[in-house]
C-alpha cells in the first residue's frame, strides 16, 4: 500500500456543450519519501491529476487515498504550487511565504525567521520587502515555491515549477529541491515537461497519454546521485521516455507538443 | 509643477471672462464682480445675513453628510459582502436592488421630507430645542445622503467580491487556511480597493446629493441652504462664493479617499 494512492479515477468536466473526458481509469501509487516525476503531451490532464490528490476537486469515479485516508476536500497532508503564478499580489514576498506559519497560528518574529531562510534557499534575499508585481514571472515562481515548503505538508504537488527559468537556475533549484526532500523525506510529486528534468529529480518517472488521460508508462531511476546529465546511462533513459512520448503523440495525432 | 501650472489656465481664463462681464453688466444682484466673491471667501467666519459664517454652515453640511455616508459605509459594505459571497443573499438583495438603484436620491427627497418632516437625531434622543449640532440633523436628509452614498458602495464591494480570483482563495486553502482565514486575509485585501473606490464615489454623491437635500425647507443652516437663503435676497455674491466652497470641500474629500486608496491598491495598478 502506498503512501498516495489514485484507484480507477475518472474525471469529466461538464463544459457549455460537451463534457471532457479528462482522466480515465487512472491508477497511481506513491511510496512515502518518493520523488515522482510526470511527463505527458500537453493536456493529457496532469494538472487536473494534481488538483484531485490535493483534494481541490472530487473524482467522477474511482477514489484517492492519502495515508490510507480517503481524500475529501483539501488537507493538511498535500499542498500544491500552481502551474499559474499565485502569489498573493497583496503580500510582499516576507508575508507571503510566511502565509501558511501564519494559518497555523505561528509567532510573528518566528515565522518571519523561517520564512527567510526559504526565501534565502530560493536565492532571492534582499526581495523579502518587494511585491509580486516587482518580481520576475521565475522569481514570483520560486517564492511559491518557499511557500509551499514553508507550509511543510507531507505531500508537495509541484505543478511544472520551473517551465519559466533559464536552465542555470533550473539546474541549481532542481539541486536544492532534492536536498530539501532527502533532508524532510517528503513525498513529492512533480509534472514537467522536461525530460532532463524528470531524470535529473525522480526516483521514477511516469508518463502519461491523452485523451483520455491515464498512465501509459513508467520508468524506474535507479541513478546514483548526483546524477550526471551527460552519463550513458541518464542519456539512455533520456532517449527511452522521449521515444515512449513521441509514440503517444503520433498516435493521438501529434499536433500538440 | 508643470502640470499644477497647465491645470490652473483653464480656471484663470474663466476669471478674466467673469470679470470681464461682471464689468460690462455692472450689477452686482446679477454678477458680482470677482474681488466681491473673493472677498467672501476670504473671511469665513463673518456672520453672513444673520444665518453664521462660511465656517459654520460647511460644519453642519459636512456633519450631516459624514454622518449619512457612514451609515451608508456600515450597512453597504457588509452588506456588498455577503451578496457577493453568498449566493441566496444574492437571490434575496438583487432583484430590489436593481429596481431602487435607477431611483435618483434627489426623487426621494419629497418622499423623505413627508415621512421624516422636520424631525432631527436630537428630536430621537428626546432633545428637543437643542441649539447643539445634533438639532440641526434632518433625519429625512440624513436618509437621503445615505440613499446617495449606499449604492456604489454595496455595488463596488459586491464587485471587489466577486473578482477574487479562486486561484488566491484555493492557494490560502492549500497553505491551511479556514474560512474566516479565507475572508479575512483573502476576500478583503483583495477586494479593498473596488471597496475603496465605492468609497470614494460614494462620499462624492452624499456630497452632491445634501446640497439638493438642504434647498428645502426645515432647516436653517448649510452650505445648500445659504444658497438658497442668497439667492431670495439676491446676495449673488454670497452664492457664487457658496458655490466654490462646495467644489472645493467635495474636491478634498475626494482626494482624501483617493490618497489612502491609491495606497491601499497599489498593488493592483500595478499587476501585470
Ligand atoms: N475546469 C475545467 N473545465 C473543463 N475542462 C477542463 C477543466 N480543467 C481541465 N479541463 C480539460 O481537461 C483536460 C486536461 O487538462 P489539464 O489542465 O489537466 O492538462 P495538463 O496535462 O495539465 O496540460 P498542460 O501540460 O498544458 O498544463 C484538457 O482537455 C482540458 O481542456
Ligand atoms: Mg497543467
Amino acid at each position: 500500500m502506498g503512501f498516495v494512492e489514485v484507484e480507477a479515477v475518472k474525471k469529466i468536466f461538464y463544459g457549455e456543450k460537451k463534457e471532457v473526458v479528462a482522466l480515465d481509469n487512472l491508477y497511481l501509487t506513491v511510496n512515502e519519501g518518493e520523488f515522482l516525476c510526470i511527463v505527458g503531451p500537453t493536456g493529457c490532464g496532469k494538472t487536473s491529476l494534481l488538483r484531485l490528490i490535493a483534494g481541490l476537486e472530487k473524482p467522477s469515479a474511482g477514489k484517492i487515498l492519502i495515508a490510507d485516508k480517503m481524500v475529501d476536500g483539501i488537507s493538511r497532508d498535500v499542498t500544491l504550487v500552481f502551474q499559474q503564478y499565485s502569489l498573493f499580489p497583496w503580500r510582499n514576498v516576507l508575508n507571503n511565504v510566511a502565509f501558511g506559519l501564519e494559518m497555523k497560528g505561528m509567532q510573528k518574529s518566528e515565522r518571519y525567521d523561517y520564512a527567510r531562510g526559504l526565501i534565502e534557499l530560493m536565492g532571492l534575499t534582499g526581495f523579502e520587502n518587494a511585491y509580486p508585481y516587482e518580481l520576475s514571472g521565475g522569481m514570483q515562481q520560486r517564492i511559491a515555491i518557499a511557500r509551499a515548503l514553508a507550509y511543510n505538508s507531507k505531500v508537495l504537488l509541484l505543478d511544472e515549477p520551473f517551465g519559466a527559468l533559464d536552465e542555470r537556475t533550473r539546474h541549481r533549484l532542481q539541486e536544492q529541491l532534492l536536498e530539501i526532500w532527502e533532508r524532510e523525506k517528503k513525498t513529492i510529486i512533480f509534472v514537467t515537461h522536461n525530460i532532463d528534468e524528470a531524470i535529473f529529480l525522480a526516483t521514477r518517472v511516469l508518463i502519461m497519454r491523452d485523451r483520455p488521460g491515464r498512465i501509459e508508462k513508467e520508468v524506474k531511476v535507479n541513478l546514483k546521485k548526483p546524477r550526471d546529465r551527460r552519463s550513458r546511462e541518464f542519456l539512455q533513459l533520456h532517449i527511452k521516455i522521449r521515444e515512449i512520448l513521441e509514440t503517444i503523440l503520433t498516435e493521438s495525432g501529434g499536433n500538440n507538443v | 509643477m508643470k502640470t499644477v501650472l497647465l491645470g490652473l489656465i483653464i480656471p484663470i481664463l474663466i476669471l478674466i471672462v467673469w470679470e470681464y462681464f461682471a464689468v460690462k453688466v455692472d450689477n452686482t444682484s446679477l454678477l458680482p464682480r470677482v474681488e466681491a466673491v473673493f472677498d467672501r471667501l476670504a473671511h469665513p467666519f463673518t456672520n453672513l445675513l444673520d444665518t453664521g459664517s462660511f465656517v459654520h454652515h460647511i460644519l453642519v453640511s459636512a456633519t450631516r453628510v459624514l454622518l449619512g455616508f457612514l451609515l451608508a459605509v456600515i450597512i453597504g459594505v457588509p452588506l456588498g459582502l455577503l451578496v457577493g459571497r453568498i449566493l441566496l443573499f444574492h437571490r434575496l438583495f438583487s432583484p430590489i436592488i436593481e429596481i431602487l438603484r435607477p431611483l435618483c436620491p434627489i426623487a426621494w427627497i419629497p418622499f423623505a421630507m413627508a415621512i421624516f418632516k422636520t424631525y432631527t437625531i436630537a428630536d430621537i434622543f428626546g432633545l428637543h430645542y437643542t441649539t447643539n449640532i445634533f438639532g440641526q440633523i434632518q433625519l429625512g436628509m440624513l436618509f437621503v445622503i445615505f440613499y446617495g452614498g449606499f449604492f456604489p458602495i454595496f455595488l463596488n464591494t459586491v464587485h471587489g467580491v466577486k473578482s477574487v480570483k479562486s486561484l488566491y482563495i484555493e492557494s490560502a486553502l492549500l497553505l491551511g487556511a479556514n474560512q474566516r482565514d479565507i475572508f479575512k486575509k483573502i476576500i478583503l485585501p483583495s477586494s479593498a480597493p473596488a471597496i475603496l473606490t465605492g468609497l470614494r464615489v460614494g462620499l462624492g454623491i452624499s456630497w452632491m446629493v445634501i446640497i439638493a437635500a438642504e434647498m428645502l425647507p426645515g432647516s436653517d443652516a448649510g452650505i445648500g441652504y445659504l444658497i438658497m437663503f442668497s439667492y431670495e435676497l439676491a446676495e449673488m455674491d454670497i452664492l457664487i462664493a457658496s458655490m466654490i466652497l462646495i467644489g472645493a470641500v467635495g474636491a478634498v474629500l475626494s482626494y482624501g479617499v483617493k490618497v489612502i486608496a491609491d495606497r491601499t491598491g497599489r498593488w493592483q495598478a500595478r499587476e501585470r
